[in-house]
């Protein structure tokens, strides 16, 4: 059995001390050789949830790791909740939990007795971590299967067992990196909203790594894309938006070419996709001019969708105009 | 379904990284004791400490005055009377050589007990050190939260300590504790202790050197099928070449099991022991003096120095190749 949805008690939100800001880098750099996977990263990231962006090979993991101090890093200074990672590798640790892209577990242990070692090896004494470690297995939705081997654990369940061991020390602020991997559709929503909910009710920070735009769309109100291991954009979602061309989607109940002739004299850019439907470059951010055009066109009913996928569109731009401003 | 969740919230400072390591020793022993493997070597082991325990008992009733060899004799005749008071007074003029000596010989037998089960343990412990959280990228697991890799090292170095402790160091000095409380006086105690010190030393020696190189071999592989065929060549097979007579000095240095063993025979000093009694103690037999002698001779270490050197040296490349491995992959 597991929950569909989740629902945090909001009453029990912690009251963490106030940050402006959860990440800050300075000229961050890190490289392979003669490979440079991040160079000159400079950022200061208020706390809330954070979708990080970007493409295969573009940085993030490195990003991650380096704050993690999984990597060193060659160039830079970085602080997390406000300890260097250098100078105070171990404290800046204690109140972040991570939950790694790849498979990782202690082969040997049940699923509660590894989140519990997990909390102890974040501090936590023994009787604390155990209570803590059901809750939280409770929350990602795991039941009976939190007495078998973790070795036994299908994909999905070592996905929550990972969520759970980076959650259950009550961190500060935790690194997710690509958390609905291998997830069914119901899981995957159970996930989600738990991650949705984790600063919004206990005031967890989120940094999301995912190349899942919706999810990231859908969960986070930041996004920090990076590309050939820069930052290309870091803002709230809202505020990119208005940055970059809207698009719009029509779905014509009728006479589709009359709409394609309509927009084309309007001067709009209109492609047809393969699903009928008509994407529109818009002018403005309202989609008021299309309802005009439609009633002095005299043009039959349609479906309106306003950036069907904004974030996708957002970051396909934001890559290409880093590739631009690079060649 | 919507389900409403009760979350506690855990607001107290983190103990510190002695709790920590403390935890990835004690959860790793924790673990080994669960294998049936384990629970008959810690049988075995608790069971050589109390034979040393029944052994020195018996050796201090034997020569104490009015003991039961003594009372004994003195129903046999007076000859035989006389001869188990001589025992006895050998015992209470020649101190040091006769306690001295019984425990240095004890000791270096049970050194031999104790380190072919820590090695059995070795065996069986050294893919789940570094091997298997290699394999399972549980290294990420660990140095993602509040532990540098030192503190990943101290705890798995922790794990062998408890088990040299518990199949070894724990039996020698439980043997030793009951032998010298149930001893007829207090010369079993001062003539006893310089002996146990060379065998804590010899077990300190062993205990640093056979961590660093287990630590090593695991952390080389990825998978048990890798590590312990390894483990076993350094031991056994590397160990059987080494002992050939007609090996060279280099492969005989290549041994772990054989440099232990020399560094043993240098430590425990069996044969000062055994060739101080036969110079020293009257009344023994010319060709009982002269086995003792030869004896000694035959314990003698050959290449202690050459030996402690090339443990040194397996300790820097095993540290080499573990310090060199402890990277999240």
């Amino acid at each position: 059995m597991q929950p569909a949805t989740t629902t945090l008690p909001s009453a029990r939100r912690l009251s963490r001390p106030t940050r402006e800001f959860i990440i800050e880098t300075e000229g961050l750099g890190k490289t392979y050789g003669a490979q440079q996977a991040l160079s000159d990263v400079s950022l200061n990231v208020p706390p809330g949830t954070i979708g990080l962006l970007g493409p295969n090979g573009a940085g993030k993991s490195t990003f991650i790791k380096c704050l993690l101090n999984l990597e060193t890093p060659t160039t830079g200074v970085a602080r997390v909740l406000g300890c260097d990672i250098r100078a105070a590798h171990r404290a800046s640790r204690e109140r972040v939990g991570y939950s790694p892209e790849q498979d990782c577990h202690i082969s040997g242990m049940a699923g509660c007795e590894y989140v519990t070692y997990c909390g102890q090896l974040s501090g936590m004494p023994m009787r604390v971590a155990r209570q803590r470690t059901h809750e939280i297995l409770d929350l990602v939705g795991m039941g009976q299967e939190r007495y078998r081997s973790v070795d036994t654990y299908s994909t999905g369940m070592r996905q929550r067992v990972k969520l759970a061991q980076a959650l259950v020390h009550d961190p500060e602020v935790i690194f997710l990196d690509e958390p609905t991997n291998g997830l069914d559709p119901s899981g995957r929503e159970h996930i989600l909203s738990l991650i949705g909910s984790l600063w919004s009710d206990l005031g967890i920070s989120v940094v999301m790594s995912s190349h899942l735009l919706r999810d990231v769309e859908r969960v986070c109100d930041r996004v920090i894309i990076i590309g050939h291991g820069r930052v290309i954009e870091h803002d709230s979602i809202a505020a990119l938006k208005t940055r970059y061309r809207r698009i719009v989607e029509l779905s014509p109940s009728s006479q589709p070419e009359r709409f394609v002739a309509a927009l084309a004299t309007a001067g709009a850019a209109v492609t047809t996709l393969s699903n009928g439907r008509l994407r529109v470059e818009s002018k403005s951010e309202s989609i008021e001019w299309i309802l005009q055009l439609m009633r002095a066109g005299r043009l039959p009913p349609a479906e309106i969708i306003a950036n069907p996928d904004g974030l996708h569109e957002l970051f396909i731009q934001s890559i290409a105009t880093s590739h631009g401003s690079q060649s | 379904m919507e389900a409403s969740l009760d979350l506690s919230r855990w607001r107290e400072t983190p103990r510190g990284v002695g709790y920590r390591r403390w935890t990835i020793a004690s959860t790793g022993l924790r673990q080994l004791f669960q294998l049936r493997f384990f629970r008959i070597l810690l049988a075995l082991a608790w069971a050589s400490g109390v034979a040393l325990a029944l052994i020195g008992f018996l050796f201090g009733q034997t020569v104490a005055t009015g003991g039961w060899l003594e009372t004994a004799a003195a129903s046999i005749g007076p000859r035989a009377q006389a001869m188990a008071q001589v025992v006895g007074g050998l015992v209470t003029l020649y101190p040091d050589v006769c306690i001295g000596g019984w425990f240095t010989l004890v000791f270096w037998a049970h050194s031999h007990l104790g380190l072919w089960l820590s090695l059995f343990a070795l065996t069986v412990m050294v893919p789940r050190l570094i091997t298997r959280d290699r394999a399972t990228n549980a290294l990420t697991v660990y140095l993602s939260r509040p532990l540098t890799s030192v503190d990943y090292l101290l705890g798995k170095l922790g794990m062998i300590v408890g088990v040299l402790v518990a199949l070894w160091t724990g039996p020698l000095l439980l043997g030793w504790f009951l032998s010298v409380v149930f001893a007829p006086d207090t010369d079993f105690i001062i003539y006893s202790f310089e002996p146990l010190l060379r065998a804590l030393t010899f077990h300190g020696i062993a205990l640093v050197a056979l961590s660093a190189i287990a630590l090593g071999v695991s952390a080389i592989g990825r998978t048990a099928r890798n590590t312990i065929p390894i483990w076993i060549g350094l031991w056994l097979i590397l160990g059987f070449v080494a002992e050939t007579p007609k090996a060279p000095e280099w492969l005989q240095r290549a041994s772990f099991t054989r440099n232990l063993t020399e560094t043993r025979q240098g430590l425990l000093r069996l044969d000062a022991a055994l060739i101080t009694a036969s110079e020293s103690l009257p009344l023994i037999d010319a060709q009982f003096a002269e086995n003792l002698s030869r004896a000694g001779a035959k314990a003698r270490a050959s290449d202690f120095d050459g030996a402690l050197m090339s443990l040194g040296v397996f300790v820097l490349i095993s540290s080499f190749v573990f310090t060199r491995r402890l990277r999240p992959e």
